[in-house]
């Protein structure tokens, strides 16, 4: 008992020292400076108790909820999507085609190129009168948008954007499979059964402990989305792609409010907290580990 | 294995893990510069030099200014060109240049926080400019101007001064942008039609203005927007292209004899009759007579060097940098004073340059701004067309105004009426330079504005719905005392 | 794995389709990278350069000291790989194959650091480091790797841990073996595909940050490639092509580590040998 205690010690002690010397402190800074009226051109910083937060939550400042509200919607468009489409495409990458390795490296591509070269591309394919997916649609007879420049449309067609850079999602399905022995899908060869009996029974229950990697880390990373704010929208059309961590930006290095900021943060912070948190409890009943964890 | 070979194991995993951490924090590349990194115990000080006694004018004592600076190469090198004059004449200085590539805000606002103060900074009046100010960041140049020899406010062009309030200049711009009515001649040859004066006193009117863009927006049929059956669907040519952001409407506000603020600073003011007409006439170019783009579209239209080339617009209003580019594209092209709704009015723009307070060396920082705004060291980037000079005798003297405006590509025929004449005669400073808590006031304004870009809603109607909120933000005038 | 040939044409085709979809942003690059200024935002598009503007990549290259930013980077990038493949893996092993008390609310107070705003611990952080001393050195953006290289990649390696059997360790034990060697040899081999993502990782996140270098460096002689490539933007516009012409030659190392990599990618392991 001691000795897997001293020894689940000794291995992360490096992680749990770096936690401490270099994350713990800024943290726990940022939450002091939550806790004051701090100014960073300023020579005095007061401290204001819980004042930030009660700003933010009374509805004094009505682009906190705006915010939140806007983030909200394209977290829950965007997660099942990327989860979904990656996990699709990973399959896809995992057979054994000609020219796997050219497909995988496409694949991936625009999650390395430049995000502005990203970003004009869609600006062109979004465009409403000249661009690629509005002449297809119509000449399909289908319904066209006004894509990113409409306030109704605004935030699908942003999560649509970031669907390019799903290669690192995509890396890590294609891990995930390459670690299922094959005997298991051979079993079902035996059996009779065919790729849907092999998706269903062998696949996706061992995949999950990837499910559940690539899910909280979409989860986190889509509240915190920021570039398609910073470079695309700038947080239009009519504050509707006004995105969390770009309004939070905005207030501590436009308008230099840095205690405020920090109470915006910390609130997000226990927002992703709670969710991952949920998340992490339900995978008990989902999540299947081969080496017989049950977390 | 024996617990005790089990024991000597995890200790040699410890000791492989110590090793690795000093052999890192010993033997990594550690560069040579940097002679304050250690500077724990040693209160406040800046970076800025390694002389032994602060102060002092001219001296043999070796100083050492350091300035920070955002752009593109052409840019730099231009300061750099500065530099390198400045340091011959002051060969006991030398000039550190950090050219900050990108989110210039971020890292300031980080070197600030840090103590890490350059002795100069290139600042911008609509970021953190004022902010530092307002904290008494800066020296106030006025003290400087008033004593200097060489120079003087006199001396300066209009508008490029920027003052926290009457009396406390904070910071210089080393070269104004104004706007103006960039064209393509070939489409008004073709159409026949009289291409815009270049003379301020005989610009066109408003009425005037939109009656030739009608005629040179051009659908894909060939009719132009005049024809009954003109289809603002597929629009080929648009007779004008304008930008929708505060830089490109603010000319129209002044010259519809508006502003975004009352003339004491204590009310808003785009919600004011002379403001709402001015915002309503450039919706209309978008909605209701179809001439420009609106944003929608205007994602589609490139730099207007290449959409004037191109023939995508046959019109452009807007900032003078562009002449740079429109040198290099080679076509005919002219420009001419923008369209005057009451009045002849350009916004003059431009990022300045401020000496911090904590420099430990105003007077060679004077100096070294000095260098910076002298129009000589930057003489490519001028006649190149990004930039314009900051010195008046540049512009009234001819001489001086043939070196930057005579045979050069990037100075049409028209260029000295439509922009020279203009930014010292009938120019207003950029709203940013004036209105306080501009940013926050234009976070209730912009959106409601998208509004009435896109035909949703009138100028006066979305300006009405945001007036409250837009005057709690109003904080006042820097042009007006209290 | 045997399928069917119909799956195998199905698959292809998707393939085929889907690829063409997400090459879009590579071929603009690359064509924007050739063209002159003028013609790169000509809409609707122009595929082809009309000239090949070839010296787009030489002027590009030496406006700005990109020799010196590369092997700066390089610097980087190879001391990050090392330390965060090792101290990684190393912690996500006592994260995953160790049971001891308190564990999982050890692992989830570090996984907490993901969720804070990087905005707001920017300040602390560059006072941190500035206070130590190492202000315009390279520690800041090092140093952390070595000490378990971000949660982001214990947390993957754990993941893929957990889905190793039990009786591997547990057959190692009965022989005597310590943590260290079932590390060593047991646990890294069985992997490897993770182990190769995440150096890949690693590689790409530093290749391309520049906030990090932006906020700890100060002179420009250490600057890094990703800082190099915004110093093409200038106050009013920006120079896209030689910027294009600039991201294409530092996006091309990353291709080919990438080519390189992913043939690890093994389609499942055989359990063969597994008791002995």
């Amino acid at each position: 008992m001691r000795k897997r205690l001293f020894y689940g010690l000794l291995f992360t002690s490096p992680a749990i020292l770096g936690f401490i010397i270099f994350t713990l402190g800024p943290m726990i800074a940022s939450f002091v400076l939550s806790l004051t009226d701090y100014n960073v051109f300023r020579e005095q910083t007061a401290f204001v108790g819980l004042d930030n937060y009660i700003k933010l939550f009374s509805g004094e400042d009505d682009l906190f909820y705006k915010s939140l509200g806007i983030t909200f919607y394209f977290v829950i468009l965007r997660v099942p999507a990327v989860i979904i489409i990656s996990f699709v495409i990973a399959l896809l990458l995992n057979m054994n085609v000609k020219g796997r390795a050219v497909f995988r490296t496409i694949i991936y591509l625009p999650s390395i190129v430049p995000a502005v070269a990203s970003a004009m591309i869609w600006m062109w394919l979004l465009n409403p009168d000249l661009g690629l997916v509005n002449s297809f649609l119509s000449t399909l007879h289908l319904p066209t948008s006004n894509w990113l420049y409409a306030e109704g449309s605004v935030i699908p067609s942003v999560v649509l954007t970031t669907l390019w850079g799903i290669g690192g999602t995509v890396i890590i399905f294609l891990a995930g499979l390459s670690g299922i022995p094959k005997q298991y899908y051979e079993s079902i060869d035996v059996d009779g059964g065919g790729w849907y009996s092999k998706l269903r029974h062998i696949t996706i229950p061992m995949v999950t402990p990837t499910i559940f990697f690539n899910t909280i880390m979409t989860i986190i990373g889509s509240f915190q989305v920021f570039n398609e704010a910073y470079i695309l929208t700038q947080g239009g059309p009519n504050n509707q792609s006004l995105f969390y961590v770009y309004y939070l930006w905005r207030t501590a290095f436009r308008d230099t409010q840095m205690g405020y900021a920090s109470a915006l943060a910390w609130v997000l912070f226990l927002i992703i907290l709670f969710f991952t948190f949920i998340v992490f409890k339900s995978s008990k009943s989902w999540v299947y580990y081969e080496g017989g964890e049950r977390t | 294995m024996s617990p005790m070979l089990r024991q000597r194991k995890s200790i040699s995993v410890l000791l492989a893990i110590l090793m690795m951490l000093i052999a890192i924090l010993s033997g990594c590349t550690k560069p040579s510069s940097s002679t304050d990194s250690s500077n724990v115990s040693t209160p406040a000080k800046t970076a800025s030099s390694e002389a032994p006694a602060s102060g002092g004018t001219k001296s043999n004592e070796k100083i050492t200014l350091r300035m920070t600076v955002w752009g593109a190469p052409e840019e730099v090198a231009a300061y750099k060109v500065a530099i390198a004059k400045f340091e011959k004449k002051f060969p006991n200085i030398t000039v550190n240049l950090q050219h900050i590539p990108t989110d210039y805000d971020t890292k300031l606002t980080a070197m600030v926080a840090g103590n890490d103060v350059p002795d100069i900074a290139q600042m911008e009046s609509a970021s953190i400019a004022y902010p530092l100010a307002e904290q008494g960041k800066f020296y106030n140049l006025q003290d400087f101007l008033a004593s200097d020899s060489e120079i003087n406010t006199g001396r300066l062009v209009p508008n490029i001064s920027y003052s926290l309030e009457p009396g406390n200049i904070i910071g210089l711009g080393p070269g104004p942008e104004s706007f103006a009515l960039f064209y393509n001649e070939d489409i008004f040859k073709d159409a026949g039609l009289t291409p815009p004066p270049s003379k301020a006193s005989e610009a066109w009117t408003w009425d005037q203005f939109v009656d030739v863009a009608k005629k040179l927006t051009i659908d894909t049929k060939g009719r132009n927007a005049n024809d009954p059956a003109f289809d603002p669907k597929s629009i080929k040519q648009y007779g004008v292209n304008f930008g929708t952001w505060w830089g490109s409407y603010s000319n129209f506000i002044y010259s519809n004899n508006g502003d975004f603020v009352s003339e004491d600073g204590k009310t808003f003011a785009l919600n004011q009759p002379a403001a709402v007409e001015a915002i309503q006439k450039i919706a209309d170019l978008i909605n209701v007579h179809h001439v420009a783009p609106s944003p929608v579209q205007a994602k589609n239209i490139p730099a207007t060097n290449v959409a004037l080339q191109t023939k995508k617009v046959a019109m452009a209003i807007d900032g003078q940098w562009v002449s740079a580019g429109l040198a290099q594209s080679k076509f005919h092209y002219n420009v001419g004073a923008l369209p005057v709704m009451k009045k002849p009015m350009t916004t003059v723009v431009c990022g300045m340059f401020s000496i911090f307070k904590s420099t430990k060396h105003p007077k060679e920082a004077w100096e070294l701004m000095k260098a910076l705004m002298d129009p000589d060291a930057a003489i490519d980037m001028i006649t190149a067309g990004t930039w314009m000079p900051s010195y008046r005798d540049w512009y009234t003297d001819p001489a001086l105004l043939a070196k930057w405006t005579e045979k050069l590509d990037s100075r049409p025929s028209g260029y000295k009426d439509a922009v020279v004449n203009v930014l010292l005669n009938s120019s207003h400073q950029t709203p940013t330079g004036y209105v306080k808590n501009f940013n926050k006031i234009m976070d209730v304004v912009n959106p409601a504005l998208d509004k009435v870009w896109l035909g949703q809603q009138s100028a006066k109607d979305a300006m009405d719905s945001i007036a409250e909120k837009a005057q709690s933000q109003v904080q006042g005038r820097r042009d007006v005392k209290g | 794995m045997r399928t069917s040939k119909l799956t195998l044409t199905a698959g292809y085709t998707a393939l085929l389709l889907i690829s063409a979809l997400f090459i879009i942003p590579f071929v603009w690059l690359v064509r924007s990278s050739l063209m002159d200024l003028s013609q790169i935002f000509i809409m609707p598009p122009e595929w082809i350069p009309s000239p090949f503007h070839w010296d787009n990549f030489y002027r590009a290259l030496t406006i700005v000291p990109f020799g010196t930013f590369f092997t700066n980077t390089i610097v980087i990038v190879v001391s990050v790989i090392v330390g965060t493949v090792i101290t990684s893996s190393i912690a996500a092993f006592g994260f995953s194959r160790i049971q001891w008390k308190g564990r999982d609310t050890v692992f989830g107070i570090l996984m907490s650091s993901m969720m804070l705003p990087a905005a707001v611990t920017l300040i602390p952080s560059f006072l941190g480091w500035k206070i130590l001393g190492f202000y315009d050195t390279y520690y800041p953006l090092i140093v952390p790797a070595y000490f378990g290289g971000g949660i982001f990649n214990i947390f993957l390696l754990r993941q893929f841990y957990l889905t190793i059997p039990r009786d591997f360790d547990e057959a190692a034990f009965v022989d005597g073996a310590t943590y260290f060697q079932i590390y060593l040899r047991i646990i890294l081999p069985l992997s490897r595909s993770v182990l190769i993502v995440v150096t890949l990782f690693s590689f790409l996140g530093t290749w391309n940050d520049f906030m990090g270098p932006l906020i700890y460096l100060k002179s420009d002689k250490l600057y890094t490639l990703a800082l190099g490539l915004q110093m093409f933007q200038g106050s009013y516009t920006a120079q896209w092509d030689l910027l294009m012409a600039a991201s294409a030659t530092v996006v091309l190392p990353c291709v080919i580590v990438f080519l390189i990599g992913q043939r690890y990618f093994l389609e499942g392991i055989t359990l063969t040998g597994l008791k002995g």
